[in-house]
Formats: C-alpha cells, sequence, structure tokens
C-alpha cells in the first residue's frame, strides 16, 4: 500500500504584474493585472512506506512547491494528495502528527532557548511518551554528536550544529513520514555525513519514508533508492536509482595505456562511435556510448595504431548525468 | 472540550517558553519598561492639566476618570503579554516565512502565533495601573473588599481577552498585507479612546465603541460598576469577550484558507 499519492497534481501561483513607473504602480492599484504560473504541472506519484525517495530537478523546477502540497501547507489548484490515509491540506493538523519536515535553513527551534527546551516543547507538542522520548533523545545525540550542543541557545550554534539538531527535533516524535527539503545546503562533508548516516540509520530502524530534495548529487547517490526527477513542473523520470543510471548514463568513459604509439590518434581515427578526449604517449581518454558500440569494437580499432596495455572503464556519474539532462533542457 | 483544553496548554508552555527567551534580554526589558512607564507619567501629567481649568467631564470627576485610567492601563497590559504577537504576524512571521514552519506542526497556527507573545515591557503598565487604581479607590472612599479584589482581577482579564480578541482580528490583515502591524495599531489608537468615559464622546463614537468594536466594555462597564454607576452592564463583558473570540478564530481559519491556496 502506497502511503503517499499524488494524482494529477497541479498548483499555479497567481503573479501580479507591475506596469514600469509610479503610473504602473497607480494602475495596479486600481487594476491589477495577474499572470498565471504553473509551478506544478500534473505529476502523479506513488511512494510506498519506507522508501527513500530523492527528489530532484533544476532550480525553479517545483520541488518546494510538490512538497509544501504533500505538507498541506498549500492546498493543490487542481488534483489529489492522499498521505497515510489523509488528505493534508483538508486534515493538515491531523496529519502533522505523522510528519517531520525541514526546510532549508529555516529552524522550527527556539531562537532563543537552549536547543533541549525546543525539544521538551516538541515532546509536549507531540505527546511524546516519556519512554520514547528518553530513549530517541540518547540515541540522537549519540549518532548526531549534540552532547555539547544541548544547553547552548540555537542563535549562537554554527549552521552545521543547528541542522544537526534541527534534524534530531524533526524525528523526534517517530514521524512515519519525514520531508527534507534541502538538509544539506550549507553544511560541510562532515556534518553532510552525519546526516546522510543518521537518515539511512533511522530509516533502516524505524522504516521512516524519506523524501530528500538536495542539489548535492552526494546526497541522492548515498542515501536515496529512488529518483523521481522533475522539470518545468513535470515529472521526467521516476524509478530505481540504477534504472537512472542506465537510462541517462549511457556515456562510458574509457582509459587506455598505450605503448608504442604513433602520432596523433585523434586524426587518425575519425571514428562516429567514440570520441577521444584527451591523448598522450602513454595514455588515451575516450568516451564512447552504449548504444553505438562496446569496448571491444573501440580497442579493436585503437589497436591497429598501438599496443593496449591497460584499460580502465567508468560509468557516467549521476552528477555528469543530470548536468547533460538539465544542459538539454 | 478536550481539544480547547489541549491548545490552552500548549498556548501556555508557548508563553513560558517565550518570558524564557525574554528574560535572555534583561537590560532590553528594563529598557522598555521604564521608558514606557515615562510615557504613562507624561499622559496623567495631561489629564491633571485638563482638570485644572474644570471639576468634571461629561460628569466624570478627575479621580474617577483616573480610576478607569488604571483599570484601563491593567487591561492592555494583560493583553500586550498575552497576544502582543498578533503585530508580528505580517512583518515578520509571514514575510519572513516563519509561518509555513507553523504549518507544520500539530497545533493551530493561532496557538503558536499568540504564544510567541513575549512583552515585558507592558509590565510597567501593570505597575502604574495597579498604583493608580489602588489610590483612587482609597480617595473615592471605596471600600477594597474581597468581593471587589476578585472581580477587579477577573474583569481586568476579561478585559485583555477582549482587546486581544479585536488585536487578533484585525491581524488577519497581515495574510494580504506584510504591515498588518500597522493595521493593528491603528485599531489601537482608536482604542485609547476609551480611556476616557465613552460619555464626552458622540453617538456615533459611543455606538462604534460599544457595538463594533466593543472597547466600552474592556474598562469603562466595569469602571462604572465600581463606582455604582450602572450595576448590570459588567456582566455583559465575559459573553462579548467569548463572541469575540469566537468571530476570531471564525476569521483566522477563513483567512488561513485562502492564505494556504495563493501560497504568498
Ligand atoms: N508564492 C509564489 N508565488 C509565485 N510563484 C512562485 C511562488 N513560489 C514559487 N513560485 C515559482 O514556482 C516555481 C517553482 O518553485 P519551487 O520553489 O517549487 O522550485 P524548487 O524546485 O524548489 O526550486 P529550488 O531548487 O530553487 O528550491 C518557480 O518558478 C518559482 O518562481
Ligand atoms: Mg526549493
Amino acid at each position: 500500500m502506497a502511503i503517499i499519492e499524488a494524482k494529477n497534481l497541479v498548483k499555479e501561483y497567481k503573479t501580479i504584474i507591475k506596469d514600469k513607473g509610479i503610473l504602473g504602480y497607480i494602475k495596479h492599484l486600481f487594476k491589477p493585472k495577474y499572470e498565471k504560473f504553473t509551478a506544478v504541472d500534473g505529476i502523479n506519484f506513488e511512494i510506498n512506506e519506507g522508501e527513500l525517495v530523492g527528489y530532484i530537478g533544476e532550480n525553479g523546477a517545483g520541488k518546494s512547491t510538490t512538497i509544501k502540497m504533500l505538507t498541506g501547507i498549500l492546498t493543490p489548484t487542481s488534483g489529489e494528495v492522499i498521505v497515510n490515509g489523509l488528505v493534508p491540506y483538508k486534515s493538515r493538523i491531523e496529519n502533522n502528527k505523522n510528519i517531520g519536515a525541514v526546510f532549508g535553513q529555516k529552524t522550527q527551534l527556539w531562537w532563543d532557548l537552549p536547543v533541549i527546551e525546543s525539544f521538551r516543547l516538541i515532546k509536549k507538542m507531540y505527546k511524546i511518551p516519556e519512554g520514547e522520548y528518553r530513549k530517541n533523545l540518547k540515541k540522537f545525540t549519540e549518532l548526531l554528536d549534540l552532547e555539547d550542543l544541548l544547553e547552548k541557545q540555537v542563535k549562537n550554534l554554527s549552521l552545521g550544529q543547528k541542522m544537526r539538531c534541527e534534524i534530531a527535533a524533526t524525528f523526534l516524535h517517530n514521524p512515519k513520514i519525514v520531508y527534507l527539503d534541502e538538509p544539506t545546503i550549507g553544511l560541510d562533508v562532515l556534518v553532510k555525513e552525519n546526516i546522510r548516516r543518521f537518515i539511512k540509520n533511522i530509516n533502516k530502524e524505524k522504516n521512516t519514508t524519506v523524501i530528500l530534495t538536495t542539489h548535492d548529487v552526494k546526497d541522492i547517490e548515498e542515501v536515496c533508492d529512488r529518483i523521481i526527477l522533475i522539470d518545468k513542473g513535470k515529472i521526467i523520470f521516476d524509478g530505481e536509482k540504477q534504472k537512472f543510471k542506465d537510462n541517462y548514463g549511457k556515456n562510458i568513459k574509457a582509459e587506455l595505456i598505450v605503448k608504442d604509439k604513433v602520432g596523433n590518434m585523434a586524426e587518425k581515427i575519425n571514428s562516429e562511435n567514440f570520441t577521444i578526449t584527451e591523448e598522450s604517449n602513454e595514455l588515451i581518454k575516450l568516451k564512447f556510448s552504449h548504444e553505438k558500440t562496446t569496448i571491444m569494437n573501440v580497442m579493436e580499432e585503437i589497436s591497429k595504431y598501438c599496443k593496449v596495455l591497460d584499460i580502465h572503464m567508468q560509468e557516467s556519474e549521476l552528477e555528469d548525468i543530470l548536468k547533460e539532462i538539465y544542459k538539454k533542457g | 472540550m478536550k481539544n480547547v483544553l489541549r491548545n490552552i496548554s500548549l498556548y501556555i508552555s508557548f508563553i513560558i517558553a517565550s518570558i524564557k527567551e525574554m528574560l535572555i534580554y534583561r537590560l532590553d526589558c528594563i529598557v522598555g519598561i521604564l521608558s514606557q512607564t515615562l510615557t504613562q507619567v507624561v499622559e496623567i501629567i495631561f489629564i491633571w492639566i485638563v482638570f485644572q481649568n474644570t471639576s468634571n467631564l461629561a460628569g466624570w470627576s478627575y479621580e474617577q476618570i483616573l480610576l478607569l485610567y488604571g483599570i484601563t492601563l491593567m487591561s492592555i497590559s494583560v493583553c500586550s503579554f498575552l497576544f502582543d504577537a498578533t503585530y508580528d504576524l505580517g512583518p515578520v512571521f509571514i514575510r519572513e516565512g516563519e509561518f509555513d514552519k507553523l504549518l507544520l506542526r500539530p497545533v493551530h497556527p493561532l496557538i503558536s502565533v499568540l504564544g510567541s507573545s513575549k512583552d515585558f515591557v507592558s509590565f510597567g503598565y501593570l505597575v502604574i495601573g495597579l498604583i493608580i487604581t489602588i489610590m483612587m479607590f482609597t480617595k473615592l472612599a471605596i471600600p477594597i473588599t474581597f468581593w471587589l479584589i476578585i472581580k477587579l482581577l477577573f474583569f481586568i482579564i476579561i478585559g485583555g481577552l477582549i482587546l486581544g480578541g479585536i488585536e487578533t482580528i484585525f491581524s488577519v490583515a497581515a495574510f494580504w498585507t506584510y504591515r498588518s502591524n500597522e493595521v493593528v495599531w491603528t485599531f489601537y489608537r482608536v482604542y485609547t479612546l476609551t480611556q476616557y468615559p465613552i460619555d464626552i464622546y458622540s453617538g456615533f463614537v459611543k455606538i462604534l465603541i460599544t457595538f463594533i468594536l466593543p472597547f466600552a466594555f474592556v474598562a469603562y462597564y466595569p469602571t462604572m460598576d465600581y463606582l455604582g454607576f450602572n450595576k448590570y452592564m459588567i456582566w455583559l463583558s465575559p459573553i462579548v469577550a467569548i463572541i469575540i473570540w469566537i468571530i476570531a478564530i471564525g476569521v483566522w481559519n477563513w483567512a488561513l484558507k485562502k492564505y494556504r491556496s495563493t501560497g504568498t
């Protein structure tokens, strides 16, 4: 059974258009003109309990808008959302009991209070039983290394320290679903690592469903099993991470260690099937597509002009794939 | 009912958290209290000057007016202490995007917003109001009985609730304009009219502050009761408070629904 279901989900924003100059402003005052902008354009997906989903796309693709609709902050223009049997924008408060969410750098903690006070208020808000609260607090403190932070005022924490506390606060009430909208933005490598490990750990233990948006491909690489790619409000890919790579990652990079090379290879070989990107007397770097040829054929061609000693092949990284998709637009 | 109690209990927790937050800024607090106290002293001097030329204002003596004034101050103090955050809804919560965060809590966002009130400064009002009130009761030879103290306490809180409810209603302007604090402030200015007996105003203003914005129930009718002028109207105050809050919550829910479909 799907825990999150979106059917033909659409969100249109109305934006005000103002003409230039003071006159434009005055005109606007009497007769405001609006322009419709479709940020999310009829998306469909089902997410099962315990899935770790990476929700990715370019800036402005509609990720945050989707998440706001899933959490019930925003009412969809049309379409349906069902989360854990509830319609979030209709039963928002009921739905909020089952979910946790992080939105970028906005904190849900009380700014001027020590971190632990915020945790206590959260405990009260979500009616977390004492035993469960203690257990989680102990565990999270260990996993996220919060020991020295709990008594500090939130406003005095560094970005990374704050985000670690924020993540702990989000998972404190054992939410069934957690939405993380760019949780790793602006953090250093170690903190990112720490947070990724934490998410995976909790997912494994409690089968928490996690939807993660990020611009750091490593987050996806390390945390997510499934990718949903959205572009201009429409889903253009939805499936397993490996399938995503297979689908889009047709380009293979290869490095050949060679001997007895004569002259410039790129001039001699003018094949449509592969391109040489770099070459020296000992090394040739090239790129080819799965669809057009195989490594065997490439080797055959190359070895007409030199002796190949060693090959090193590499699949495209997620990052390269995304770059290419985004570039095509 | 259980739900209402739970919301109130959470509201109290939030207010306590706000107080803790406020206490961190001790100096701000002290400076604020002092400056507000000073403005009140200036107002009292103003009333005193007015009475140099007349012995009464619409049938009210100097002492009676000051009593009304003192009671008003105490209700204002309760209101700003409990509901001060209505001013922040536009410029802080909605403009800075803080509001979306409140929508993720398993609590009505109104509780979260009001619960972030931390106006300690109004504590000065409470003290001055109390001093004036006690002084005037003595001067007017009204015996301060146990019953009077209970009544006073109860109606000061009711007065604060009426004011807070009206502020809350006007704070929904925040869902359309960030400058909602100015809207709330404007109506607050209307309120200060009732620091004086409503008898001095024309029919229109009287109707406005009795029925439309029922400020008269905050301090005017209770004071009439303590002075023995009118023994009945005071008992409408709690009913007015309840009606105001029912309207406030209704208006809020309606505005919230609008807000969530535009997403601005
Ligand atoms: N309140 C709003 N009013 C009008 N337009 C909006 C509003 N919020 C977002 N948009 C527009 O909707 C589109 C999608 O925005 P959204 O924030 O969902 O993108 P995103 O995928 O989260 O991008 P990013 O990676 O930059 O966070 C953008 O073009 C944005 O300008
Ligand atoms: Mg976003």
